[in-house]
């Protein structure tokens, strides 16, 4: 049986803020470098508004080295560039960096597949008007690829949060952080269990509230 | 090409040896290969072709979203084929263009997409773009669908949108890419009288590409029919659409034009042995048409007829007609029959 009766529900809950700063922090973070990766892998491939072959491939090859890494090695080799920046490695500020490294190769790729989706004939009429490229990206591409954009951050925001609990491993703060301390070192079951409740009910929250943006912003 | 027109006042637009080569799999596939065409202001200029014809490289030549690899592009003299990238925008900005398939920004309203172009050329103020929405909106019937999204709309109307969206820069010249292919004929008809309306009311050139000869027969002044990468045949519409030479031409006139066809090759149509006199196809364009030349020619001549297949109809707004005959008399009657016509000049020619 589950002695619930031991848990102490400040714990928790202070590990749920936490776990939400990481998840947050790091999703700005990942969107304000992964959106600009994603659009330049867009446009610089092979014809597209603004070709570049060569960079191309050297994005495209340095997003898939940085994707082949698994997170839990990234976690270890980033500690001493996390110590430079931060000046720590440990807590809520300490996972912040390898989330961001982590996951805004996985959000670049989604973008540059969202954009992919948008109509090539809409692109086309903009250059038929005689619009210049930025204001084609800016004002029509990205407005015709806000759903998408918003379901690719929705993964990448759920992708961050299981990220975030696995930093637990190396000293990250947050629910990850309880669960192995509490739930695996101390034989806590108990903390174990509503731990991984409480991350199902998160991400529950979020794919539901990703999923009533992108019908908000569906023109279809 | 076997007819010559009347050199147009004020050429905007000239093609000259214009080729386009791709590049497929490391060999060199030709899509447009010796394209020379002259096409006039307040014109309506159509490309007629089967599909991979090379009628939508051709026609994207004009605004360069297809580069050629050889020849010139001249539109008011310049060739725009040496543009840099400011210029190109400039004159992109004069070029409307429409699509099969509408483009249309669908997380714009109707308006937003009508006032994308003016917004991003920049060179009206807000309440100057409000206005000239406005105004296209009511050109094209639009107005109370202006809040609407393009997905709330049939397709007729989204093609209205795209023609307003078109001109919202008051271009001289508007290109059009299979613009009625996606619709049915009823709202094809609509928007082609749209598109006649346009170029009356502002003297725009409509340079557009159709595998429908209808469209052509409808709209056009002058066409070009365009095979394998080269025009085959051009000329007036009603010319080549009574006098088709090459088989292309001759293959959509009687799939758009069962009649024509008939009497194009009556062979199949009407049996040899019941006929005796001699078969003759007349066609005749312009005021000829309202005037009683049979019976005159009745009256003249003691040959009697027999009219086997007829159409009176208009292109455009130019009247026409056919008639497969069959002529009988001696050689002397026939003879002064075709005297008579050349009188006319009604154009006829001895099928059997």
């Amino acid at each position: 049986m589950i002695d619930l009766s031991m848990i102490e529900w400040g714990d928790i809950a202070f590990a749920t803020w936490e776990t939400l700063v990481m998840t947050g922090v790091s999703l700005l973070f990942t969107v304000l470098l992964g959106l600009p990766l994603g659009i330049l892998l867009f446009v610089t491939a092979s014809g597209q508004l603004l070709e570049r072959r060569g960079l191309y491939r050297v994005l495209s090859f340095a997003v898939n080295v940085l994707r082949s890494v698994p997170f839990l090695i990234l976690l270890i080799v980033m500690i001493p560039v996390t110590v430079l920046l931060i000046g720590t490695s440990l807590g809520v500020e300490g996972a912040i960096p390898p989330l961001v490294v982590g996951t805004s190769p996985l959000f670049a790729r989604l973008v540059e597949n969202v954009l992919r989706e948008v109509d090539r004939g809409v692109i086309e009429a903009c250059q038929a008007m005689g619009i210049p490229t930025h204001r084609i990206i800016f004002g029509a591409l990205l407005p015709e690829a806000m759903p998408g954009l918003i379901a690719a951050t929705t993964v990448t925001a759920i992708t961050l949060m299981s990220y975030a609990a696995m930093s637990g491993v190396i000293g990250g703060g947050g629910l990850g952080d309880l669960a192995i301390r509490f739930g695996y070192q101390r034989f806590q079951t108990e903390v174990m269990v509503i731990t991984v409740a409480l991350l199902v009910v998160l991400v529950q929250f979020i794919q539901h509230a990703g999923d009533r943006l992108v019908l908000h912003f569906s023109r279809k | 090409m076997r007819r010559s027109f009347a050199a147009v006042a004020c050429d905007v637009i000239r093609i000259e040896q214009l080729g386009k080569t791709f590049r497929v799999g490391g060999r060199e596939v030709s899509a447009l290969s010796d394209i020379n065409l002259e096409i006039g202001k307040g014109e309506v200029f159509g490309i007629i072709g089967r599909s991979g014809a090379g009628k939508s490289t051709l026609l994207r030549s004009l605004n360069l979203l297809e580069r050629p690899s050889a020849g010139r592009v001249l539109i008011d003299g310049e060739d725009i084929t040496g543009f840099d990238r400011n210029r190109l925008h400039a004159l992109r900005q004069r070029i409307g263009m429409i699509f099969q398939h509408f483009n249309l920004l669908n997380a714009k309203t109707v308006a937003g997409n009508i006032d994308w172009p003016l917004k991003s050329t920049g060179m009206l103020d807000a309440a100057q773009r409000e206005k000239r929405v406005a105004e296209l909106l009511a050109l094209v019937g639009l107005t109370e669908h202006a809040n609407k999204y393009p997905a709330q709309l049939s397709g007729g109307q989204k093609q209205r949108v795209g023609i307003a969206r078109a001109l919202a820069n008051r271009p001289q010249l508007l290109l059009c890419d299979e613009a009625t292919s996606a619709l049915d004929p009823e709202t094809t008809q609509s928007i082609l009288r749209l598109l006649l309306d346009i170029n009356r009311q502002f003297g725009l050139t409509i340079v557009l590409i159709t595998h429908e000869m209808q469209v052509i027969r409808t709209l056009c002044d002058r066409v070009a029919v365009i095979d394998g990468g080269r025009i085959v045949e051009s000329g007036r519409v009603a010319d080549v659409f009574l006098h088709p030479q090459h088989p292309v031409t001759r293959g959509m006139v009687a799939q758009s034009d069962p009649l024509t066809a008939a009497m194009l090759d009556p062979s199949h149509a009407f049996a040899r042995d019941k006929l005796r006199g001699t078969l003759v196809r007349l066609t005749y364009l312009g005021d000829v048409t309202y005037r009683p030349i049979l019976s005159h020619i009745a009256a003249a001549t003691p040959a009697r007829f027999t009219i086997l297949q007829g159409e009176v109809s208009s292109i455009k707004d130019l009247p026409f007609g056919q008639l497969l005959l069959e002529l009988e008399g001696s050689e002397d009657d026939i003879r002064k029959v075709f005297a008579e016509l050349d009188r006319f000049e009604i154009h006829h020619e001895v099928l059997q």
